[in-house]
């Protein structure tokens, strides 16, 4: 027993931590839990079964899950690559790389979101590209389009799906594809049967950070979108902040919170099977 | 002279950018052969290693296996094996899937899988652990996990990166024996990369001695060490007596007269009157008073050294080399450090090489 001592003394360093979220975190959440569950007359699950009555709210439900997915697969599938160069990269072109990957993070997300209403104007910079290459005949607006949302988040996002990815990366040794190679495994293979099934915790941390901020991103649905388009998280916004409908805006919260987490701890335990099993 | 060699390396260069690093190296190697590449480390041994494999790409020269160019092939198109330092084993495959991958890689027939798994299996002796996790393996355990991995695509060639060199001293012997006996067994044709002499000693066909990019000496483990060829080979593989002097007298039959600190002695080698040269004799065959050959001397001693089955005799040194006996048996009775001892070497035992002058 003496020795699983320290290991138990280790733990009290999380203690302001814990404390912290206890506080600020957690009282707060069963606060809202609270109010969404107790009626005037008690426990009740009529808020609930009031919202889920509302066809409205289906389809703000299925614009949260829809955008959340894209934005999550955009980021995965150009942040995939960045993650194994950057773990590849050596000397001034890595820290070249992480800055341009982590420097990003410092600019605020409203600064960011009204560069991208700049950026997805029918003048703006990708429009006149896409005309330009001749991809489009004529410049559209992309400000006020999903896609607009989901590139301009995805950008937002990027780095939190890269870094975890890299991190799990740089630990993988260079020589176990090499050894793939030796056996006579083309790159595809190794990919797949080597760097993938060992990359998977970090796609997976990567994913479930990506997924659940895009879930919940208020601010750039609303300058990108604007009103005419909600999510659960702009839904809750609204009810607080201009309907004044805080038991819609409990209901709205508690939703998403359920939504995000399962989604999340789902797509752990699926992915982890998928990794033990490739 | 044989047809084709069956591994063919030649001038294969490679410069990182300080320095040649491999500097035009040519290498033959017959069919079912086992050659040692020997040197410090530094010397190229392992880049040579990785542009065979083609993972790393040489500056220039070619590569030739079994009459095939595969100079430009990628790796895993060149069927050349390679056990690598660490074994590089898949720490997310069980033993099993590891020996299984190039087979499944290749796309070879589910029968055929199976059946070469279960016989590597048995040839490492690790039948039980088929389904083990590799990360739950000993190091000696990897190892042969890593030799069966290589060898269960039959590559034509199989190279081997130090692989003893993270194991204790006791098991890698018994594992040098057994892969040598594996490697005869499948008549693989296999280069080892080593900074060990006596794991090259023990274990090759052939040794290539390598020192700063080049092949200095490549012959028979018996012949390179009974007449290494440079100096370089003479300090490297074994233990030596060495003495600096100036030749002072050579007679046609390949003979030199050198004038040294501990006067003058005869060896082989053709040099001109007043040339620098490094005499060179194995300490076992010097021997104590003046019945071991023509070549006699009266070095002080400085140090007894025992060592179980040998016992070494330690002599102050006229310069930076080292002068010693190695004798099994007894010691003659009266040694005492910080008194002179006669001495006496053969002429054909003593070899002179050129000594660069600082």
């Amino acid at each position: 027993m003496m020795r699983f001592l320290p290991r138990d003394r280790m733990l009290w360093l999380a203690a302001p931590a814990l404390l912290y979220l206890a506080f600020f975190y957690a009282l707060p959440l069963i606060y809202l839990l609270g109010r969404s569950v107790i009626g005037p007359n008690g426990p009740t699950l009529s808020l609930f079964a009031g919202f889920f009555a509302d066809e409205y709210n289906w389809r703000v439900i299925g614009n949260t899950l829809r955008i959340a997915l894209l934005v999550t697969l955009v980021s995965l599938v150009i942040g995939y690559p960045v993650a194994l160069a950057l773990a590849r990269a050596r000397g001034l072109a890595q820290v070249m790389l992480l800055t341009a990957i982590i420097l990003p993070l410092s600019v605020g997300v409203v600064v960011k979101a009204f560069a991208w209403q700049i950026v997805l104007r029918r003048d703006g910079a990708i429009a006149k590209l896409l005309v330009a290459t001749g991809i489009w005949d004529e410049p559209q607006r992309l400000l006020f389009t999903e896609p607009g949302l989901v590139i301009g988040a995805a950008n937002v996002f990027l780095p939190f799906m890269i870094l975890p990815i890299y991190s799990v990366v740089k630990l993988i040794d260079p020589r176990l594809s090499e050894a793939g190679a030796t056996l006579g495994a083309s790159p595809f293979y190794r990919f797949r049967k080597i760097i993938l099934p060992l990359t998977m915790p970090g796609l997976i941390s990567g994913m479930a950070f990506v997924f659940s901020l895009s879930v919940s991103m208020f601010v750039i649905p609303s300058l990108l979108m604007g009103d005419r388009f909600q999510t659960l998280a702009t839904l809750t916004g609204r009810s607080f902040l201009l309907m004044r409908n805080e038991a819609l805006g409990s209901a709205t919260a508690v939703v998403l919170l359920v939504l995000a987490v399962s989604i999340v701890v789902g797509s752990t335990i699926l992915s982890r099977r998928i990794g033990r099993m490739a | 002279m044989n047809p084709a060699p069956f591994l063919d390396i030649r001038k294969a260069s490679k410069d990182f950018g300080s320095g040649p690093v491999l500097d035009g190296v040519d290498l033959a190697v017959s069919r079912g052969e086992f050659i040692s590449l020997l040197g410090p480390s530094g010397c190229g041994k392992t880049t040579l290693l990785r542009i065979i494999a083609g993972l790393a790409a040489a500056d220039g020269g070619s590569v030739t296996l079994d009459g095939q160019d595969i100079s430009r092939l990628p790796p895993h198109r060149r069927d050349v094996g390679v056990v690598f330092q660490n074994y590089a084993l898949f720490p997310h495959l069980t033993v099993a899937e590891n020996i299984a991958f190039g087979l499944r890689a290749k796309g070879a027939p589910a029968t055929e899988i199976s059946a070469t798994v279960e016989r590597f299996l048995a040839l490492i002796h690790m039948a039980a652990f088929a389904d083990r996790s590799v990360r739950a393996l000993s190091g000696g355990q990897q190892q042969r996990v890593a030799v069966a991995r290589a060898l269960a695509t039959k590559p034509k060639l199989l190279l081997l990166d130090e692989p003893f060199s993270a194991l204790d001293r006791k098991l890698r012997e018994t594992m040098q024996i057994d892969l040598r006996r594996l490697l005869r067994e499948l008549g693989t044709t296999a280069i080892f990369v080593t900074h060990d002499q006596d794991e090259a000693l023990i274990m090759s066909d052939r040794i290539a001695v390598m020192n700063r990019g080049r092949i200095e000496q490549l012959d028979t483990p018996e012949a390179i060490y009974a007449r290494p060829a440079t100096p370089f080979a003479l300090e490297f593989v074994g233990l030596s007596t060495r003495i600096a002097g100036t030749v002072s007298g050579y007679d046609p039959d390949g003979f030199v007269t050198v004038e040294t600190p501990l006067g003058a002695i005869r060896g082989r080698g053709r040099f001109e009157v007043g040339s620098p040269v490094l005499l060179g004799v194995r300490p076992e065959r010097i021997r104590f008073g003046a019945e071991g050959g023509t070549n006699v001397a009266a070095p002080v001693l400085s140090d007894i050294v025992f060592q179980g089955a040998r016992i070494q005799a330690h002599f102050a040194s006229p310069d930076q080399h080292p002068v010693m006996i190695e004798i099994s048996g007894a010691l003659p009775a009266g040694l005492a450090p910080g008194v002179p001892v006669q001495i006496s070497f053969a002429v054909e035992d003593t070899i002179a090489y050129p000594l660069a002058t600082a």
